[in-house]
């Protein structure tokens, strides 16, 4: 309870150490390899565009909405992306609800430009009426449980999110086709976003002593690190983004080996979304399938 | 004369319930509760030193933080953690830990009808996880009364939107007495017909009211025993949580 009633949670010194010591030895203290990922679990909700990845003990939420809306002036026949991110008091003790701290905007920061200024998403196809309406995607991420490396999880959860996400189906109608009708789902099948590439975020940590380098730390390692760098890759080999803001300075030659170790990370992590992807869109092809009987068998 | 749900449940019959407790690993206490496709989360944090500007500090206080599935927080989330707090500090028992705020987050994954007694319900538990010392637990559930006159329970949020009105209704757990019959038989009996919270829309008369309560508390006993034997069957397979 005494640990309970403190207002913050402090890494005591045994604790970082411990952590120091064991890293210059190449060990970590959940007994993985210095390169090695946490377990991977993504699961999807009841509706399309909802998504849940947990990476090790992070818990990341990822919800897809989309809303018709006037596109900006200077670019009138393209929909719009923006991802809001919500670290959640539930995540961490420290998080406080209200305006988004400077990690949260960072992270925000980070996920915007790996997806939406790499061109992942076409937003051309999500142009109804040019100059009038377009499609205005929103992505909810919500940080339910801090473990560390929240930047990879939330990634991960904004592209399963889109990845199954679906918008209703409109048509051009009225007088002088200017008018836009949107189709319920009973109506007509919505469809999916169109994914160019999968921009993967890969993190490393950097300690002070040594040059030794992590990948995918836990809050424990996050607190001990003295730097920290995300590298957003596809599996084309290019990258998409670099975000290594402030902390040591690190050779060059270490920058080169992390982004080659990220590429092959990225290719994993991308075929592990692709197949649990394809999975869910066949089971609701199943269900679709298994209702439209029902439906029909109940008419006759 | 039946009404048809097009799920096809009887009036009385509840969705299928699912709680997982510990879920999360850095919150004190965490609980997860879907009734049926409502899902919700609850993240308890607590006791922390020190009391908010105008509560008592000779009594423990308590904080909600409700965050909608999709977009910012407006007044219907703050109507919704006023009421959470009022119904969660008369289960607390606020005079064991004074002036320290215990918070209380709820996350909503999916509302289908029915969210605000699966919140309480979740918190509940999550209360239970984190070790708050409680008077008793609270089990909630939703009473709609359709326009032909019918009380149906824990609608669908297609139900709800159709339905004349609707009550979300809080009742205490049940107790299961160890002690011998007769005994505090009358202060049992008392809290057993109490009544916690009860929120209502829509316009009904007292007798439909009271029907509701009625068939309301009926369902508790079932929701008290699925909550009982949840609880129990965790306590009994996991060791200690530290810290």
């Amino acid at each position: 309870m005494e640990q309970r009633l403190a207002n913050a949670w402090h890494m005591t010194v045994n604790e970082k150490k411990f952590i120091e010591a064991a890293l210059l030895l190449g060990l970590r203290n959940d007994g993985r390899n210095l390169y090695d990922y946490r377990k991977l679990t993504i699961k999807f909700g009841r509706e399309d565009g909802s998504s849940e990845v947990q990476l090790g003990q992070t818990r990341v939420m990822g919800f897809a909405t989309c809303k018709l809306v006037q596109p900006y002036r200077d670019r009138p026949n393209e929909g719009t992306i923006s991802i809001f991110t919500e670290f959640s008091p539930m995540a961490d003790p420290s998080f406080e609800s209200g305006r988004p701290g400077e990690s949260a905007v960072e992270l925000g920061r980070v996920i915007d430009r790996g997806l939406r200024e790499s061109r992942a998403v076409d937003v051309e196809s999500l142009c109804v009426l040019a100059g009038r309406f377009i499609w205005a995607v929103r992505i909810d991420l919500h940080i339910l449980d801090n473990g560390g490396n929240l930047v990879d999880a939330a990634n991960i959860a904004a592209l399963a999110a889109l990845s199954t996400f679906r918008r209703p189906e409109c048509s051009l109608g009225g007088e002088d086709n200017q008018e836009v009708i949107v189709h319920p789902p009973e109506a007509r099948e919505p469809l999916p976003l169109t994914l160019h590439h999968l921009p993967i975020a890969v993190t490393f940590a950097f300690l002070s002593e040594e040059s030794i380098v992590i990948l995918d730390p836990t809050h424990l390692e996050e607190a001990v690190m003295g730097g920290r760098m995300t590298a957003t890759l596809n599996t084309n080999g290019s990258i998409c983004s670099i975000q290594k803001a402030g902390g040591d300075g690190i050779p060059q030659s270490v920058i080169m080996q992390c982004i080659r170790i990220a590429a092959s990370k990225a290719a994993d992590i991308s075929s592990k979304i692709k197949d649990v992807v394809e999975a869910y869109n066949n089971e609701r092809s199943l269900r679709k399938i298994k209702r439209h009987h029902v439906g029909v068998a109940a008419k006759q | 004369m039946e009404i048809d749900r097009t799920d096809g449940r009887s009036p009385n019959q509840l969705r299928p319930l699912a709680c997982s407790r510990g879920i999360l690993h850095r919150s004190h206490g965490s609980a997860s509760w879907s009734q049926g496709d409502t899902r919700v989360i609850a993240a308890v944090y607590g006791p922390k030193a020190g009391t908010k500007k105008n509560e008592n500090p000779e009594r423990a206080c308590l904080e909600v933080i409700w965050k909608p599935k999709t977009g910012q927080s407006g007044k219907e989330e703050k109507e919704y953690e006023t009421i959470l707090k009022r119904t969660l500090q008369s289960i607390c028992i606020l005079t064991i830990n004074p002036n320290t705020t215990t918070s209380i987050i709820i996350q909503v994954v999916h509302d289908d009808g029915s969210l605000l007694p699966c919140a309480v319900n979740a918190a509940c538990v999550a209360l239970v996880d984190a070790g708050i010392p409680l008077k008793h637990l609270a089990v909630s559930i939703c009473c709609c009364l359709a326009t032909c006159g019918h009380v149906i329970l824990d609608p669908t949020k297609l139900e709800e939107e159709k339905m004349k009105a609707f009550a979300y209704l809080v009742f205490p757990n049940s107790i299961n007495s160890i002690l011998p019959e007769g005994s505090s038989h009358t202060k049992s009996k008392q809290l057993e017909d109490g009544l916690v919270t009860s929120v209502t829309h829509g316009g009904m008369s007292v007798e439909d009211y009271f029907h509701c309560l009625d068939r309301g508390r009926a369902a508790t006993a079932r929701l008290s025993d699925f909550l009982r034997k949840n609880l129990q069957s965790q306590v009994l397979g996991e060791g200690s949580k530290a810290g």
